[in-house]
């Protein structure tokens, strides 16, 4: 029971350390939000129009009180639900604004994610499993190879040669000329046009869980009781399945939950090669853009996924492993 | 009639769920098809077209503007448009200062306004001084109907989800991410819009947008693609198609309360020494030309050029690329080359210059590769630090900075542009940055700056730009390297009679109500 309070006390304080840093890195940063805004909307080679600077601070409203008040104001506004206004959608509040672009996002890079884990641990049990065989050398060397290639070079390869040479997939956005909702034309566009961004994701996510689980699995075949299995007689499946992959599973579930928490973040790149309306591209405009409340707001969730999957992964190795249960507590 | 163009969304970001149609919004779906300016001054021409104003006259100085508003102009809801709203939307701006895009109502470049009243069909704005550098900010605000946004409260805070303009279009439909937008027959000057269906889609980067265009799913492209000539035109050299007339300079600006840059001998040698066809070629693939240090966007602006530098249209003006006249010019004003080829000030102190730089503006690092590499062949001792934008920000501010790259407009209001980076009224704040970022400060300049904010008069205007003309000629405030362009990307395979060269009748970034008034369908 130790255990399971001392994870949760650890998660409330990193929780209210999150909280306090995504306040504060904001308003040590340079750059005035009207500023940049009406540079943004002019373009870079224009002349910042000091007329237009001061509506848009006007518009956008300055922070009342000293930073201590201020902080006690958002505490108290993040404990009610308030996240504010975006500055880029004023006078949206950015909730709707998150709300728009979270579906996409979570489909997207949700499904990608788990596809590569499950990709990955297959692969990388089997690597290890035949190990040092031609399956095996194929398999680490042309991870390793491809794990060097960025995903947005991919992304724009691909793009090139499926949106544009050969013409199958659309080519940018989340959808084109039908209405969203739960109806078909819809659904259709949505999986077309999400296929190239999800294969560009794909193509580079399993590579970490590949090698990860290979050499995980490598060292558990070498120890004691995978011989004991074997000497007993029983099936090689059973022995890969059962004794090997199962141990040296456990140290890739934390890093996948802590992926999954990841995924609220988007793939800012990617997103934006495909101009595909998910999290990742709102999160590139709320930092190009000094959209302060959408970029807190961001941050905020991105900081509590992770943690709760982490929380959430800690919590099940407690189950899954009694070992790590017992040493701490 | 051409049945439809694409163009990429003009909405800024790209979450398209939420919708408004206020123009006034910083994320409106469109700010260009729907509400309508008074009148659209091309910038690069400066030839004024009247639009939703038939005419304008100034009086008492530059202390009164009246403009005559157009009959017979209809909102997209059958109501009449009269002067009376654009009063209203003029006055809106005094009421919340948020939609003063234009600094009506502020002390910004020009006098404040004292009231604007709508008589008939005229509308007067009184100033409580001159104010004439005010006008080609303020005939760009759209009107407002006041039987709508007379009603809503704050103007700012209210999300127009039913729009009634005074435009070319209006919405036929929006799926959150394409807004096809239909034509009105009862545009005030339908027989001019041969468009029947625009629809605008998508906010793309470059290789999208060029891909897209070079495809044909976009008609045309208001954004930079680098390298445009290998990733579109030659696609289709007929079909595709670019015009880039400079709007303005990029220039070399030192700080000029630093040695050595506050040594105007200094200045004017090094501006010898810079090869701005290197940086053309590097920058713009040749495309923009090296820059006048005149301030003028030439040839447009070639009219306004003195006696004295008018020869050839100024081309005499751009200064051509001679290190060994720079050398020659730093040796004669004291800068004496030590034995390791560096000079030291004229009282023996070394110099080192650190040349700031927007990290990720690829243009401008560019630019400032080839800059600092022509300082160390005057024998001046310089490097590049690339930092993010934001804090080369808080540099203009501080000025705490040694030379940077800052962009020079082209505009029409020379009291504004030229002046704006010479008037030491105008040298950036602790919190905000205003144009005269090289800190230039002479009194008989600013004198030159205050009479020509407050003259109308073309011939006046002609001899006072000349007066900053010459400034830039012999004192080298700020040393301009390249024309920085107004962009536009098209195809004349479904629509001719874009702007061009031969034919510049629009700034083409700008003035899409001008260029969507002057398409016709291609053969």
């Amino acid at each position: 029971m130790r255990y399971f309070v001392r994870k949760i006390a650890f998660f409330l304080a990193t929780l209210w350390a999150a909280i306090t840093l995504n306040f504060i890195i904001p308003r040590l940063q340079p750059g005035d939000p009207a500023e940049v805004m009406v540079q943004k909307l002019a373009g870079k080679d224009a002349q910042l129009n000091p007329a237009a600077v001061q509506a848009m601070r006007a518009m956008l409203g300055a922070p009342d009180g000293n930073l201590f008040t201020q902080y006690v104001s958002y505490l108290g506004a993040l404990a009610h639900g308030d996240f504010g206004i975006s500055y880029t959608y004023y006078p949206y509040p950015v909730t709707e604004v998150i709300g728009q672009a979270l579906p996409w996002t979570l489909v997207l890079v949700g499904v990608t994610q788990i596809l590569a884990f499950v990709i990955g641990i297959t692969l990388g049990a089997y690597a290890a499993w035949r190990r040092n065989t031609r399956f095996d050398s194929i398999v680490t060397l042309g991870s390793t190879f491809i794990g060097t290639l960025p995903s947005f070079w991919i992304a724009l390869l691909l793009l090139f040669v499926f949106g544009y040479t050969v013409g199958w997939f659309p080519t940018s956005g989340g959808y084109s000329a039908s209405t969203p909702g739960f109806n078909g034309p819809f659904i259709t566009e949505a999986v077309s046009h999400s296929f190239l961004p999800a294969l560009s994701l794909l193509i580079t996510a399993p590579i970490g869980w590949i090698l990860g689980m290979r050499n995980t699995m490598v060292m558990n075949l070498g120890e004691d009781y995978i011989r004991l299995a074997k000497a007993k007689g029983l099936p090689d499946r059973v022995v890969a399945l059962r004794y090997a992959a199962r141990n040296a599973l456990l140290p890739s579930v934390t890093g996948f939950a802590i992926a999954l928490g990841g995924v609220l973040g988007g793939s800012i790149l990617v997103e934006q090669i495909y101009d595909y309306p998910g999290m990742g591209r709102l999160m590139g405009e709320a930092i190009g853009n000094r959209d302060f409340p959408l970029l807190q707001t961001l941050l905020l969730f991105i900081i509590v996924g992770v943690l709760l999957a982490n929380l959430v992964a800690d919590l099940l190795y407690g189950v899954l492993d009694p070992r790590a249960r017992r040493a701490q507590s | 009639m051409i049945a439809q163009l694409n163009f990429p969304s003009d909405a800024p970001a790209t979450i398209g769920g939420l919708v408004d149609y206020n123009p006034y919004a910083v994320n409106a779906v469109t700010k260009t098809w729907l509400y309508e300016p008074l009148m659209i001054r091309n910038g690069i021409t400066c030839k004024v077209t009247p639009w939703l104003a038939t005419d304008f006259t100034w009086d008492g100085g530059a202390t009164t503007l009246d403009f005559t508003i157009r009959d017979g102009v209809k909102w997209s809801d059958g109501q009449a448009f009269t002067a009376k709203d654009v009063a209203f939307t003029l006055n809106l701006a005094k009421q919340y200062p948020a939609l003063d895009r234009a600094g009506i109502w502020t002390d910004v470049f020009g006098a404040p306004a004292k009231s604007v009243t709508a008589t008939g069909n005229k509308v007067r704005i009184e100033f409580t001084g001159n104010a004439a550098p005010k006008f080609d900010e303020l005939i760009k605000m759209q009107v407002l109907p006041e039987h709508v946004y007379g009603k809503v409260g704050d103007p700012t805070k209210y999300i127009d989800k039913a729009p009634v303009g005074t435009g070319p279009f209006k919405v036929g439909s929006y799926n959150g991410r394409r807004l096809e937008l239909v034509r009105r027959a009862d545009y005030w000057q339908a027989d001019k819009v041969k468009v029947q269906k625009l629809v605008l889609e998508g906010n793309f980067e470059a290789a999208q947008a060029a891909l897209k265009l070079k495809s044909g799913q976009l008609d045309a492209y208001q954004g930079e693609i680098p390298n445009p000539k290998r990733a579109f035109i030659d696609a289709d050299p007929k079909t595709n198609h670019l015009y880039f007339p400079p709007n303005g300079m990029t220039v070399f600006s030192p700080n000029v309360e630093k040695a050595p840059f506050d040594d105007v001998k200094f200045r004017e040698a090094i501006a010898q020494g810079f090869n701005r066809q290197e940086m053309s070629d590097k920058a713009t693939y040749g495309i923009m030309k090296p820059a006048s240090q005149t301030g003028l966007k030439l040839p447009a602006a070639a009219n306004l050029l003195p006696e004295q530098y008018a020869a050839n249209g100024g081309a005499n003006t751009v200064i051509p690329f001679d290190t060994a006249k720079a050398n020659q010019m730093l040796d004669a004003a004291g800068y004496a080359k030590g034995a390791d080829g560096k000079r030291t000030t004229p009282d023996g102190k070394p110099i080192n210059i650190t040349f700031t730089v927007q990290a990720g503006y690829i243009d401008y690092q560019s630019m400032a590769e080839v800059i600092v590499r022509d300082l160390n062949a005057m024998g001046v001792n310089s490097k590049v630090l690339a930092t993010a934008p934001e804090s080369v920000d808080a540099q203009k501010k501080s000025g705490d900075y040694q030379a940077l790259l800052e962009y020079l407009h082209g505009g029409c209001e020379n009291a504004k542009n030229i002046g704006g980076k010479l008037a030491s009224n105008q040298i950036p704040t602790k919190t905000a940055i205003l144009g005269n970022v090289e800190r230039f400060r002479d009194a008989s300049t600013d004198a030159t700056v205050k009479e020509l904010s407050a003259t109308v008069d073309e011939a006046k205007q002609k001899q006072l730009v000349g007066t900053l003309v010459d400034t830039m000629m012999t004192k080298y405030p700020v040393i301009p390297l390249i024309y920085a362009p107004a962009r536009i990307f098209y195809r004349t395979d479904k629509a001719v009679g874009w702007p061009d060269e031969a034919n510049p009748y629009a700034q083409p970034a700008d003035d899409r109500l001008l260029i969507i008034t002057n398409l016709k369908p291609a053969k």
